[in-house]
């Protein structure tokens, strides 16, 4: 019944309703120019639809309908029809497509919204000190990719440098593009020696050879020209010297192996271990850095004079772990910050 | 202050060329691969890249950069003449002294690459091979720094323990390097003294203005009397156009207050600023720049143990040709 009443609005709006179920697939597939090659047999094929559609209605506008339904089959709107089922397809298309534009739309977005969330969340999570040169890599003050790996100009390259030449004449010299005046060095020996002279007379100076701090007493045996004093509250100075200077010498001046103190360490170390070997227990101890934190508490009570480097055994293997905490921390920091962002 | 006048005309500059051996490689040494050519042209190349200079004085030569006046460029100059010697063959270690305010290893973009300096060393942590900084671009240049930031190294030892290193370079494995370059801080504090204890010729950066002429010249002073005579001066921030103007000292007006013979003229120049953030000296830079060519010529000179016979005064007018006219 719906369709019959929708039939008799408009010869049009009968062919609007039709066509689709007839040649819409078909047409979507070939396209525009393909609809007249399809009429013909859609023709024969939409009379009889149409009239199998008014013979099962069984209302008093029956006849009228018929009526249409003739009136759709004579020549002038034949001719109607094939041009609206030419343009149909079109108006099916351009609003497929509008939509098909919607949906990429929002891939765009989306994808745009994602990539900015992301760079947001690598921004945050970085780790930077302010003022490092990291940090003012980031903030664009230096150009990490330009610190120390440019390429070097090469020695042979600029045979002849064509960027400083002089003149025949000695008197200009261009460089970078720029022309400028020569003049000469006038100085002599004699000169040079009146002004060593003058400042000689001027200045009289020895290098200090002993730093005090303000309140020491002079040693005896101490030129008074050469001390050198301090004031107490020097930033970064000190005067007394903790370094015993025959073992800095001999650290600087050796070449191989292991540093001396840390090999002076380390036979300590070593010796500690075996003497606790002997006493008994420890049996299967070993040196490892964890292990002797653990037994920290026995070393302490039974040794007494080596004192010094049992202390630094504990102080090495506990700053490691503060060390590793506070990187734990951070990267659980960083993992929580990733956790809330997403 | 002399008149720059007096000594503008070329034909006085001519006969004077001294009777010494030793004259600027820019005028003697003329022997390129392509003579003729050169004869032919008007003007000639100054810096040839065909020649190295000849090593003069004993090895190491330990050389300490100091001024007294802070930020005048010892570090920069540290950094390019340090980096140009390398790059003509020679080996370098650059001894950053500036134990409070290191900033050496940025310049030459090596600040990620210093974990140990003397003071491990002194302490034992470390050998000094360890502490030594290997450039990546020549691996002939080496960076050694006294201390990091924070750490306190007692006064007076510092010379002592920059005596040792020197000694301990000397006779290394891989040979004596050629050239100990020492950055020395400002004033004429510890770190002076430290710098200067193990050198024994001395470069003394200075800008034309007579606040870092004054510390130029107690420098100096002390520096005679500590027995270091072989001392040159290099005058860095130079604007031709100032002195042009007479707003600024010339180059030889700074030479006749210190009398000193000069190694270089440094022009002002950007580029440096640039080369410093960059991590970059300026001396690699391709194209080469104004005070980039100034700091090869001095690394030259102090190869050499020469000193510059002319100096740059200002900008000669520009020529107007027939077709400046039409807006050239
Ligand atoms: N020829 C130049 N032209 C322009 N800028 C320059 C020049 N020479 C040095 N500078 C700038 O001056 C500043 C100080 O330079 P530098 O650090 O080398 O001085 P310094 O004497 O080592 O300082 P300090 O006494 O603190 O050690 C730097 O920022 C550098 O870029
Ligand atoms: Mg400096």
């Amino acid at each position: 019944m719906a369709s019959i009443l929708t039939l008799r609005l408009s010869p049009s709006s009968y062919q609007r309703l039709i066509q689709p179920n007839l040649t819409g697939l078909r047409r979507a597939e070939l396209g525009f120019d393909s609809c007249r090659l399809n009429l013909r047999n859609d023709q024969r094929k939409a009379k009889k639809f149409v009239i199998r559609l008014a013979l099962s209605g069984d209302s008093d506008k029956q006849d009228k309908s018929i009526q249409d339904i003739v009136f759709v089959n004579t020549r002038n709107t034949l001719v109607k029809f094939r041009e609206s089922v030419c343009s149909r397809p079109h108006i099916f298309v351009t609003k497929r497509t509008s939509t098909s534009y919607v949906a990429v739309g929002i891939c765009v977005v989306t994808m745009f919204l994602v990539i900015v969330m992301r760079v947001y969340k690598s921004r945050i999570s970085r780790p930077s000190r302010p003022g490092s040169v990291a940090d003012l890599v980031r903030r664009g003050q230096l150009r990490s990719d330009r610190r120390g790996i440019s390429s070097t100009l090469k020695y042979e390259d600029p045979f002849n440098n064509p960027m400083v030449k002089i003149s025949m004449t000695n008197s200009t010299v261009e460089m970078c593009g720029k022309v400028y005046r020569l003049a000469p060095v006038t100085l002599t020996r004699e000169q040079q020696n009146v002004h060593i002279k003058r400042r000689s007379r001027a200045y009289q100076w020895k290098r200090p050879t002993i730093f005090l701090k303000e309140g020491d007493a002079v040693p005896s045996d101490v030129d008074p020209d050469t001390i050198r004093w301090i004031p107490a509250n020097h930033p970064f100075a000190t005067t007394v010297s903790d370094i015993d200077e025959d073992m800095a010498q001999t650290n600087v001046y050796q070449k191989h192996g292991v540093p001396f103190r840390i090999k002076a360490e380390h036979e300590a170390l070593q010796k500690k271990l075996e003497s606790l070997q002997n006493d008994q227990k420890f049996s299967k101890l070993t040196i490892d850095a964890g292990n002797a934190k653990n037994f920290e508490r026995p070393f302490r009570t039974q040794l007494k004079p080596d004192d010094q480097v049992e202390e630094k055994l504990s102080n090495g293997p506990s700053r490691h772990t503060q060390s590793d905490c506070t990187r734990n921390s951070l990267g659980s920091n960083t993992n929580t910050d990733d956790i809330q962002h997403t | 202050m002399i008149s720059l006048l007096t000594h503008s005309n070329p034909l006085s500059y001519l006969p004077h060329s001294s009777p010494t051996p030793s004259i600027s490689p820019f005028f003697t040494h003329t022997k390129t691969l392509k003579p003729s050519k050169l004869k032919s042209l008007k003007i000639n190349s100054i810096l040839q890249y065909n020649r190295k200079p000849e090593l003069a004085g004993d090895t190491p030569r330990v050389v300490v950069i100091t001024s007294g006046k802070g930020g005048v460029g010892k570090t920069t100059t540290t950094a390019n003449i340090g980096l140009s010697l390398a790059r003509l063959g020679f080996s370098v270690v650059a001894i950053d002294a500036d134990v409070g305010l290191r900033n050496l290893d940025l310049l030459l973009g090596l600040e990620s690459r210093v974990n140990y300096t003397v003071v491990e060393v002194l302490n034992g942590d470390c050998r000094l091979d360890q502490a030594l900084v290997r450039d990546k671009r020549f691996s002939n240049f080496e960076l050694l720094c006294i201390s990091k930031p924070r750490s306190k190294l007692p006064m007076g030892f510092g010379g002592k323990a920059l005596v040792w290193l020197v000694d301990a370079l000397k006779d290394r494995e891989e040979g004596c390097p050629d050239f100990i370059l020492i950055d020395c801080p400002a004033g004429i504090d510890a770190g002076f003294i430290t710098a200067i204890t193990p050198a024994n010729e001395a470069v003394l950066v200075t800008t034309p203005d007579i606040t870092a002429l004054r510390d130029a010249d107690r420098v100096i002073g002390l520096l005679e009397c500590d027995g270091i005579r072989d001392i040159k001066m290099m005058v860095n921030r130079v604007r031709t156009d100032m002195i042009k103007g007479e707003d600024m000292m010339s180059v030889l007006d700074v030479q006749e207050m210190l009398g000193l013979a000069l190694l270089g003229v440094i022009p002002e120049d950007s580029e440096v600023i640039r080369s410093t953030n960059r991590g970059f000296p300026l001396v690699l830079n391709k194209p080469p720049t104004l005070a980039g060519l100034a700091f090869e010529q001095a690394a030259w000179r102090l190869v050499e143990q020469d000193s510059m016979k002319a100096v740059m005064v200002e900008e000669e007018p520009k020529k107007r040709g027939f077709f400046s006219f039409f807006g050239g």
